[in-house]
């Protein structure tokens, strides 16, 4: 049980009525996490339009910004993000085979990643971990393949997912039966590594059927 | 130094953001100039920034102890100073921003039941988000009701993202305010 009620549609204020069908018409259903923020309605407008902003093709293409989102919801243990981002990803083109090898350091010598690609999930990595210390070298190899633009688009993207992972965590908010046949995949390589979060995947793998 | 370009000379496409940024903080901060390489990004993460810094269902003077003490617990401190004055010019006592420190905030009196609260949900999102107890929940529920309470964690979160997003940048704002906020 999530800690506030999710608020349905038919009890929905005008402006969050706005929000469900936006996000209706771009993900084909309201998502628990959107329904518990009708609220506050002020706030949750504010907070979804970076998140619509976000999942399309803008400066930087949509399937690469989903490889920063799986990586930063990943390092922060949110079985929400990740589960439904594997399947987004997926949707868009990137194989299991490529998302699995997003976990640790795996895409640095993994031959389905570019070096551009390789050099935003060392960034990714280092704003999770200490922004305030990201190493030159990271930066200079970001530099050598994104411009100004595209970067404040990388960081926004990994700073956003950091935002909604931890606000739906700590309200416990639930995957939603729809994804509960999904096969894991970048848990399934790497396990979370909080103790809460592993029961999350526990009792979200007893929900699975296996392969 | 940032690690992107700031900029001074707004395109038509970022005029807008600048001129809300310029209503609601009385100038354009740093953090708007750099993100304004990227138009559309600068566009909604300002408007949620602003929108976060004002009274809502929450009064702002304790939204922004809840800001520091989020800062100090994701151990991202961009405009960390800004907000210390923020939380001062707004009516907070010295004591009120000093001993959001460590565990201090647990024992001063300067703080009301309903105020530690926040303050434990903060120290656990900072430590680990997936482990918020229903202890937690249960004396939160006590003092705020649901539309607080999705106010201050989109305040918490929000921060996460816009400490996170300034430091890496490399931002500076050494003030965010320069209209009169009291």
């Amino acid at each position: 049980m999530a800690q506030l009620p999710y608020v349905e549609p038919e009890d929905a204020d005008a402006v969050t009525a706005q929000i469900y069908n936006s996000a209706e018409q771009r993900f084909q259903m309201v998502l628990n996490i959107f329904k518990i923020t009708g609220h506050a309605p002020e706030m949750a407008e504010k907070m979804w339009q970076i998140f619509f902003d976000i999942l399309q093709d803008g400066q930087v293409d949509w399937p690469t910004k989903e490889l920063l989102i799986l990586k930063s919801t990943k390092m922060g243990d949110c079985l929400y993000c990740v589960t439904q981002h594997e399947v987004v990803a997926e949707r868009l083109g990137v194989s299991p085979e490529k998302q699995a090898d997003i976990v640790g350091v795996e895409y640095r010598h993994s031959p389905h990643y570019t070096e551009a690609e390789r050099a935003i999930l060392d960034l990714t990595s280092h704003v999770v971990l200490d922004p305030e210390q990201i190493p030159s070298d990271v930066w200079a190899r970001v530099h050598e393949h994104y411009d100004d633009g595209q970067i404040v688009e990388i960081v926004a993207t990994i700073g956003a997912y950091l935002q909604v992972s931890k606000f739906g965590d700590a309200l416990g908010v639930e995957l939603e039966a729809v994804f509960h046949g999904h096969q894991p995949v970048l848990f399934a390589k790497e396990p979370p590594s909080s103790k809460a979060a592993q029961q999350h995947f526990e009792h979200f793998l007893a929900n699975t059927p296996s392969a | 130094m940032p690690a992107t370009a700031t900029v001074e000379q707004p395109t038509p496409d970022v005029e807008a953001t600048f001129e809300l940024a310029r209503n609601h903080f009385g100038h354009v901060p740093n953090l708007v100039r750099v993100l304004a390489s990227n138009p559309t990004m600068c566009a909604s993460v300002t408007a949620f920034f602003a929108q976060a810094l004002r009274d809502g269902r929450v009064d702002w003077a304790f939204k922004e102890l809840v800001i520091l003490k989020t800062l100090r617990a994701i151990k991202a401190y961009y405009s960390y100073g800004a907000h210390e004055r923020l939380a001062i010019d707004l009516g907070n006592s010295a004591e009120r921003v000093g001993d959001l420190a460590n565990s201090l905030w647990r024992t001063s009196p300067h703080y009301t039941d309903a105020e530690r609260a926040v303050f434990a949900l903060v120290e656990q999102i900072g430590i680990d988000a997936n482990a918020v107890g229903d202890d937690v929940w249960d004396e939160l529920k006590r003092h705020w009701d649901a539309g607080q309470l999705i106010e201050l964690n989109a305040l918490i979160t929000t921060f996460v993202m816009i400490g996170r997003t300034g430091d890496a940048l490399g931002v500076a704002d050494p003030n965010l305010f320069s209209r009169s906020v009291s």
